[in-house]
């Protein structure tokens, strides 16, 4: 039995404790919490480090070169890495593309991809969001044309995250345009160097390039590349939300945030001011009171059962949270809020940085806005 | 901390023996009749409480309780809380956890009803220590006691033990004041009464204050998910401008938004129980309860106040029932324990995780 069966078989403690020590040994120093999300040239180091181990892709089955961890377990190697700072990879083919092949993919198209997931070769990217398709993501237009034995793609995807990186993209795109919006969309495998395609790079407010705009044209791929029936993409893609949209509200930005505004409160001198320990305080609270619903949803996951639109509160309360406490910092700094560079040459103490880097996680993944509308309409069954 | 199938069965079934005393489909004759009544309750109705072993929920087998846990006795609450329940269940039960032997029987049976008075001042969240006890006597005054003037007898907290002191001994004079639930709050001036010693293990005020305060929290989270269903069907059915008003987005935000707020609470109160139920140490019980309750308080505030704008015009009838939601949040947000007492609380007994 090799270690991966092993591990499998520990209990939540153990399994805990193994992860713990796992990463503390091989997850290299300089890369704890990240200022920035990393690009491939600097977290590929830890990627092959995971794949060379076999923990790449937790929760793919044992047969396709995953660890086939139980929801629970798979719940507990995220909070690990979280407690200790582990950045992101570029992680779009283990956490999205790769569920849903196994589940829609040929037996074909599973050889072919899975394996290049696994040792980087295939480094991949998501093609969702369109300049004009955000919230209503529905509404894309990208159109692919099936001629003879190949499919063409025109159109634009924008906010695709790390595309300058990604040698393969995903794409939702139109193939129907007689049908109901979201019955009318196909999946398909585009490689980036395929003739017709042209990245640029989005230079954000944290003056960061993790967003690209994705070109499309006249780009000719075979006829393979469709996941799926056409037509059947939207489905695809949202039957796999349900862990991403407990996932997505995860307390830890927060409880990161908060760790950082304690830390900048002390260097401030005012840690000790009862007018920032009242405010500090209901954060804390804020915070624990997030975590204990997250912790509700985390056991419907753990049950196997896969949580509805009401789960869309996590994300909403989380990223506003996380913007209370990143408001916070800005006044608690004081001058250096205005800063561009991290306090003392250290970047985790980065007032400025983390304010902007919560501006997005309001408008990513469905806008505040739009999850409240959500709720209202399908959880509270308010009237349209 | 989750509960197993089982318990969450158990819990289940619990609180659907509440259906008991409260009417289906939210009536509230009842409880619009007992308004500023004396003593505001109804004493058959407290004998059915009693007979469902509600007082003693927490009060072990062995001593002729039901031997339940807090997930339990909090699930209770929160259903007397949707349904307005004005007897003093929450206060009986905190005495109930006090009292033994043969007072302990009568106050489970509901022959007696002994209050707990252990309040000093407002705003206290740690019972008063001024009343004295001297040779067969407590002299002292305690204040805020829910439904007083119905109680046959009061368990007194004094700085080194309890005392039972019966409501019609010498030198008891209790005053009450209506509160704007239609209840009333007692203020006991207690002046060489007669009284006797009662023998309690220690720690056994501070952790049924507790749990007193937990119950309190979950009776919040029963009023302000009454209060918000009361909304959104108001909501669903008034029509303006041709549409019912729930279709228009500010209000739609607004719902998703105290929606929110529900579900932080119920998960607030309910990780506190299960820690309870867990056996958490008296510092992180605290913390937790302390938690729960400044979220209940400003979360029933928030929820019942925003219900009355949501209602517009109606909602500031009498005859509207959301607006004894918001008396009822008016009371209880403040009852052991305010927000912002609880918040410095939960400062000083939660030590940080470092991350």
């Amino acid at each position: 039995m090799n270690d991966i069966d092993q591990l499998n078989q520990l209990d939540d403690d153990g399994f805990r404790a193994a992860v713990r020590e796992w990463v503390q040994q091989n997850y290299p120093a300089e890369l704890r919490n990240p200022a920035k999300r990393l690009h491939w040239r600097d977290n590929k180091a830890w990627y092959f480090r995971l794949a060379e181990h076999g923990w790449l892709a937790p929760g793919w089955p044992r047969e396709y070169g995953g660890m086939g961890l139980s929801a629970s377990k798979q719940l507990i190697m995220v909070d690990e890495y979280e407690r200790h700072g582990v950045c992101r990879t570029n992680d779009h083919g283990i956490v999205m593309l790769g569920p849903l092949l196994i589940q829609y993919g040929t037996e074909e198209q599973k050889q072919r991809f899975l394996p290049n997931i696994l040792t980087g070769a295939h480094v991949w990217c998501q093609g969702y969001s369109e300049p004009n398709s955000g919230s209503d993501l529905a509404s894309l237009a990208t159109s692919a044309v099936l001629e003879g034995q190949e499919w063409v793609l025109n159109g634009q995807k924008t906010w695709t995250t790390l595309a300058n990186d990604a040698n393969w993209i995903f794409v939702l795109a139109r193939t129907d345009k007689t049908v109901k919006k979201q019955e009318g969309i196909s999946f398909f495998l585009v490689p980036m160097d395929a003739p017709g395609i042209t990245v640029r790079p989005i230079i954000n407010l944290d003056m960061h390039d993790e967003f690209c705009e994705v070109f499309f044209d006249d780009v000719r791929i075979p006829a393979e590349n469709l996941v799926g029936a056409v037509n059947q993409g939207w489905t695809m893609a949202k039957a796999l939300l349900g862990f991403e949209r407990v996932m997505i509200g995860s307390p830890k930005q927060s409880a990161y945030a908060l760790s950082r505004l304690r830390v900048l409160a002390q260097r401030m001198g005012v840690w000790e001011d009862a007018v920032f320990q009242e405010r500090y305080t209901r954060f804390r609270l804020d915070l624990a009171d997030h975590t204990a619903l997250y912790e509700v949803y985390l056991d419907l996951l753990r049950r196997g059962e896969m949580p509805g639109a009401d789960a869309s509160m996590l994300k909403l309360n989380q990223s506003e949270l996380l913007q209370r406490i990143t408001d916070a910092m800005m006044e608690v700094a004081a001058e250096d809020a205005g800063l561009l560079e991290p306090l003392d040459g250290n970047r985790e103490l980065n007032p400025s940085g983390l304010f902007l880097q919560a501006r997005p996680v309001t408008i990513y993944g469905g806008s505040s806005e739009i999850q409240r509308s959500i709720l209202a309409k399908n959880v509270l069954d308010l009237p349209g | 901390m989750s509960l197993t199938q089982d318990r969450l069965e158990q819990v289940r079934m619990v609180r659907d023996s509440v259906a008991a005393v409260a009417p289906a489909g939210g009536d509230l004759r009842r409880i619009r009749a007992l308004r500023f009544t004396t003593p505001g309750f109804d004493r058959e109705t407290w004998k059915i409480m009693c007979d469902m072993g509600w007082p003693g929920l927490r009060v072990s087998e062995e001593d002729g309780g039901a031997g339940f846990g807090v997930s339990e006795s909090s699930a209770v609450a929160e259903e007397l809380g949707k349904a307005l329940v004005p007897e003093p269940l929450l206060a009986a039960a905190f005495a109930a956890r006090l009292l033994s032997g043969a007072a302990l029987e009568r106050q489970l049976s509901g022959e007696q009803l002994v209050l707990p008075a252990w309040q000093e001042r407002a705003g206290a969240i740690e019972p008063g220590e001024a009343t004295q006890w001297h040779d067969g006597t407590v002299s002292g005054r305690k204040m805020f006691i829910p439904m007083a003037s119905g109680a046959d007898a009061f368990v007194v907290v004094l700085a080194d033990g309890l005392a039972l002191v019966q409501a019609d001994a010498p030198g008891v004079t209790l005053r009450c004041d209506a509160t704007q639930d239609g209840g009333h709050y007692g203020t006991l001036t207690l002046d060489g009464a007669k009284a006797e010693r009662i023998a309690a293990p220690p720690g056994a005020v501070a952790e049924a204050l507790d749990e007193a305060t937990l119950a309190t929290a979950a009776m919040l989270l029963g009023v302000m998910e009454r209060a918000f269903e009361l909304s959104l069907d108001y909501l669903r059915t008034r029509k303006q401008f041709g549409k019912p008003i729930g279709s228009f987005q500010s209000l739609q935000h607004r719902s998703a938004d105290l929606k929110i707020q529900v579900a932080l609470t119920r998960a607030s109160v309910e990780a506190a129980a299960a820690s309870l139920d867990a056996g958490v140490d008296a510092r992180v019980r605290q913390a937790v309860v302390s938690r729960a309750k400044a979220r209940a308080a400003d979360a029933a505030m928030r929820i019942t106040r925003e219900a009355i704008q949501l209602h517009g015009g109606i909602g500031y009838t009498d005859e509207a029932d959301v607006g004894l939601y918001l008396r009822k949040a008016m009371v209880l947000a403040n009852q052991h324990g305010t927000a912002a007492a609880h918040r410095l609380r939960y400062a000083e007994m939660m030590p940080e995780e470092e991350s």
